[in-house]
């Protein structure tokens, strides 16, 4: 149990120590091939998460994210490239219980039939020398309702709360996801990723698999995105909306002037037909700031193509390689600071970080 | 230490916890034995100079430790395998060996009480009455040849699936207690059964409780055939193991 000078995980002291340290990255992974039988799972893939980011693996299905993830644990060893975490391999690390983890589970409950949840828990407990404390566990997974039930007798969103219980007991300085939302209802997600992003105030390593766009826009700090085992984006929400030409403004204007129209800001091309202009902007709330501003006579505003999905799809096309129309390149990269930015305050609006 | 214990307490708990579990490893033994029993109380001299009455109590007894390491390896592991309860324990630091091993001893844990109440059974109906010593040599001789049977439990739990698993462990309860001589003396048989049998674990695991009561000699070959057994299922265990780790599906 928790004696004063041990760090917990009600303790947010030990993280940001972590945090702040020049220490090793708390993941590295370098040009990984994982091959099954003939099926190319990843390929050459290579990322990296600091101590106390909250990164998003986002790919559709077969991306690569469960194997990487698989690789991460030490579940799989890579027959190319190299593997890391937290300065360490990835079976070393599980062993000395710095990591937690929740893995997809198919079917099944992964939970043990026959018990009840606490003696779960208890036992997973167990498994490790410096478990966080039980009541702390229970509070922060929500499942003290929970504990007395039968495995066997939860549904598919109380099972996962169990499992991120699990995954926590070890109080945890890196802890993998995959998919951890997959059987939960819209409540029940809201639920567990308010929890994710307390768990990842506290500064603990967090990287999570999922193919929910607004999930891993909303909670990461970072999202990766990939597709038939490659990177093929690495930056905040917000730099991987910027990466694809997101914003088309289109309206009337009774006599549009190109040259203004091109020096507003965020505006990347203009195309005028009559009275009828087209826009692409990187921000455009501060293109239609500026359109106010410059007393643009506009009617019929219309502002389409802006969500991460259309992003995502033009980066994970296959028909399409260099989604991002030649104004930049496909691969979006935006180095990771050293210190984490808070969640809810990233940076707004686009950063040219590739021009 | 502290965590393998309390994994086998975990284990085990969850073992008795199971009335499915209660029912086949108690109840099968126990019923065999009283209709057994009925069907020949005359019956003369089976084994050496064995009586029929005694001769049942060891055959179930060897056939109540096969049902309860099929029953707690079998059918059990290959379900919390595929439920995805044994890859949550690989990421915790409990060491993949001792998943295996805690598996094995478990079964071994429950096998000891079966063993005991057809101990009881043969002495309350079957009127075996052995001296205090003759019933505990029975009894842990029985026990410490259970292994084979606890490691093919362990093993049919790492190759078969949920769905397979429950035909596979009845047949082989049935294959290796119908063959092996458990519910009839092998003398019975036609010859081929008879050089069949001594392929089998089972065989060889009453054969040596029989010993105990026969009185004759060390019985090396029935040792080596057992610890032979014990040796390949440990080997193929360990090879699935491997083999699942390459491949990550473990």
């Amino acid at each position: 149990m928790s004696t004063g000078t041990e760090p917990t995980l009600l303790d947010p002291r030990r993280s940001r120590r972590d945090a702040g340290r020049d220490g090793p990255a708390a993941l590295r992974f370098e040009d990984v091939t994982y091959r099954y039988g003939t099926h190319l799972a990843l390929d050459g893939l290579g990322l990296r998460a600091d101590c106390g980011e909250v990164v998003a693996l986002l790919g559709p299905n077969g991306a690569g994210k469960s194997t990487t993830i698989s690789l991460l644990l030490g579940l799989l060893q890579p027959q190319h490239g190299h593997v890391e975490v937290l300065g360490t391999t990835p079976r070393q690390a599980v062993a000395d219980g710095r990591v937690g983890a929740m893995l997809q589970t198919g079917s099944g409950s992964g939970l043990p039939p026959g018990v009840r949840v606490e003696q779960a828990l208890r036992l997973v407990r167990r498994h490790y020398r410096r478990p966080a404390p039980l009541d702390v566990i229970v509070e922060r997974a929500g499942i003290a309702s929970l504990l007395g039930r039968q495995t066997h007798r939860l549904s598919g969103g109380q099972a996962q709360s169990v499992r991120f219980a699990l995954a926590i007991a070890g109080d945890p300085e890196l802890v993998f996801l995959d998919e951890p939302t997959a059987a939960m209802d819209v409540a029940g997600r809201r639920a567990f990723w308010r929890m994710i992003r307390q768990f990842g105030e506290e500064g603990r390593t967090i990287l999570f698999a999922t193919h929910h766009l607004q999930e891993a826009d909303q909670i990461a700090d970072r999202v990766i995105v990939v597709n038939h085992g490659r990177v093929v984006a690495d930056g905040s929400g917000a730099t991987l909306k910027a990466a694809v030409t997101a914003r088309r403004l289109r309206f009337v204007c009774d006599r549009p002037d190109p040259a203004l129209l091109d020096r507003l800001e965020g505006v990347t091309d203009v195309a005028v037909h009559g009275s009828a202009v087209l826009l692409d902007s990187l921000d455009a709330d501060a293109t239609v700031r500026d359109l106010v501003s410059r007393r643009v006579d506009f009617r019929h505003l219309e502002v389409v193509g802006a969500g991460l999905e259309d992003v995502f799809v033009a980066l994970t096309d296959q028909r399409r390689p260099e989604t991002s129309g030649g104004d930049g390149p496909s691969v979006v990269r935006q180095e990771s600071g050293t210190g984490r930015q808070g969640l809810g305050h990233r940076p707004e609006g686009a950063q040219r970080s590739w021009a | 230490m502290n965590q393998l214990a309390a994994f086998g307490r975990f284990e085990v708990g969850r073992l008795v916890r199971s009335w499915k579990f209660l029912v086949i490893t108690v109840g099968f033994p126990i019923t065999f034995y009283m209709l057994f029993l009925g069907d020949r109380t005359a019956g003369g001299v089976i084994y050496g100079t064995v009586p029929w009455r005694a001769y049942l109590m060891v055959s179930m007894g060897s056939f109540g430790s096969l049902v309860a390491a099929l029953t707690a390896g079998g059918a059990r592991l290959s379900t919390e395998r595929s439920s995805g309860w044994a890859r949550q324990l690989r990421v915790t630091p409990l060491p993949a060996w001792s998943y295996v091993t805690t598996k094995v001893a478990s079964s071994m844990l429950v096998i000891l009480p079966v063993l005991a109440l057809v101990d009881v059974v043969g002495a309350a109906f079957g009127g075996v009455d052995l001296g205090l010593g003759t019933w505990s040599e029975l009894t842990l001789l029985l026990w410490v040849t259970a292994l084979p049977f606890a490691v093919l439990g362990v093993f049919i739990g790492f190759v078969a699936n949920a769905e397979t698993a429950f035909p596979i462990v009845t047949a082989l309860m049935f294959v290796l207690g119908y063959f092996g001589g458990l519910f009839n003396p092998v003398g019975s048989m036609p010859h081929a059964l008879q050089v069949a049998a001594r392929v089998l674990p089972s065989f060889h695991d009453s054969a040596l409780g029989l010993g105990v009561l026969d009185g004759h000699g060390l019985h090396l070959g029935h040792w080596l055939v057992l610890a032979g057994w014990t040796a390949v299922l440990a080997g193929a265990v360990f090879w699935k193991h491997r083999v699942e780790e390459l491949r990550g599906l473990a």
